[in-house]
């Protein structure tokens, strides 16, 4: 009977699951970084704010106050919707951008949305905001960098091997989170 | 084994392509088929509190932070109404604001006092970057919302 050759399969399954896991580690990896800063900016749109001035529009008519409204910001096509939060604000939706007018001073603030491209897709996946399938791709893909870490541990041998210098970077590496969340718990 | 690689993947755009309707699905099937107006939720809360309802309007405003709320414009000027949904399970976009929507979910009438609405309204400026004024609150109010499941956005 031959020999089960297990640390040749731990290579063979560490390298082909890592060519099919490297696209999805490279986009959780930019898109962990970039939600890890939520508080400081947008990861997922660029947003803008713009004011402008243009004459007061005393109509209480939705398509007179459309009209004056697009006659007097230059816009080329009807909005998408429409909406009055409160009697004195119109709000002129057109895709990726909102136009608030205070109707009395005609005061307009342009807000825009803009997609961050390639990061926004990469976030919403991240996120798993579609769900649905997408939550058992994920699921495999977490089982998969798992396996990545255990099956790494036993790659070499000898010196650089786990049972060498490879067990001090495991210890120093455990050690980090178990430390961190220490001190962030009882200590802080 | 290249050429299997290739139609593969053009065969799994194709498939998304086909199945990518003009309406966007977030979380929940609809089960609902007949809308109920905003307005009337707004008129009569108490009559609908606890209740499912289906309704659809405009989005006319999106949670900054996580796309946890969109606020859906109502039939009659100057109402709106809040569908929220639990953090992290539907997301809405930024990019969804002035798209039409009809959403479902359970109707929540709460009443808040003037201290919880001056904590709440600290808190939400604190979030949006935005100022308040808590001189403003006078007296307790009533917060009607829909505790989200399930929307449709027309996604052209």
């Amino acid at each position: 009977m031959t020999q089960f050759k297990w640390r040749r399969w731990n290579i063979v399954l560490h390298r082909d699951i890592g060519y099919l896991s490297v696209a999805l580690v490279i986009i959780y990896g930019i898109s962990g970084l970039a939600v890890n800063h939520m508080a400081d900016w947008n990861p997922n749109f660029d947003r803008r704010k713009e004011i402008v001035s243009i004459e007061p529009i005393e109509s209480t008519e939705k398509d007179t106050i459309i009209a004056r409204a697009i006659k007097q910001l230059r816009l080329s096509s009807l909005p998408e919707n429409y909406f009055r939060p409160d009697p004195e604000t119109a709000q002129l939706f057109y895709p990726g951008t909102t136009y608030s007018i205070d109707l009395p001073t005609g005061n307009v603030l342009i807000e825009s949305n803009n997609r961050r491209m390639v990061l926004f897709e990469m976030n919403q996946l991240h996120l798993n905001a579609p769900k649905g399938l997408w939550t058992y791709i994920a699921d495999i893909f977490a089982l998969s960098l798992i396996f990545m870490g255990i099956s790494g541990l036993f790659i070499l041998k000898g010196k650089n091997g786990l049972m060498g210098r490879g067990k001090w970077f495991v210890m120093v590496g455990s050690a980090i989170p178990i430390l961190y969340w220490i001190w962030y718990q009882y200590l802080q | 084994m290249k050429k299997l690689i290739f139609i593969s993947i053009v065969s799994m755009l194709m498939v998304v392509l086909v199945f990518s309707g003009s309406k966007k699905k977030y979380g929940k099937e609809l089960s609902l088929k007949e809308t109920t107006k905003i307005s009337e939720i707004v008129s009569h809360p108490e009559k609908f509190d606890g209740k499912r309802v289906l309704v659809q309007g405009p989005i006319v405003d999106v949670c900054k932070m996580r796309g946890c709320w969109i606020k859906i414009g109502g039939d009659k000027e100057f109402e709106s109404i809040r569908f929220k949904v639990e953090d992290g399970v539907i997301i809405f976009p930024l990019d969804l604001k002035g798209k039409s929507a009809v959403a479902e979910g359970i109707v929540s009438v709460k009443k808040y006092s003037v201290e919880e609405l001056i904590k709440s309204g600290e808190e939400h400026a604190k979030k949006e970057g935005t100022t308040f004024d808590a001189s403003s609150v006078k007296e307790p109010k009533i917060v009607l919302q829909i505790n989200g499941e399930g929307a449709r956005v027309d996604s052209k």
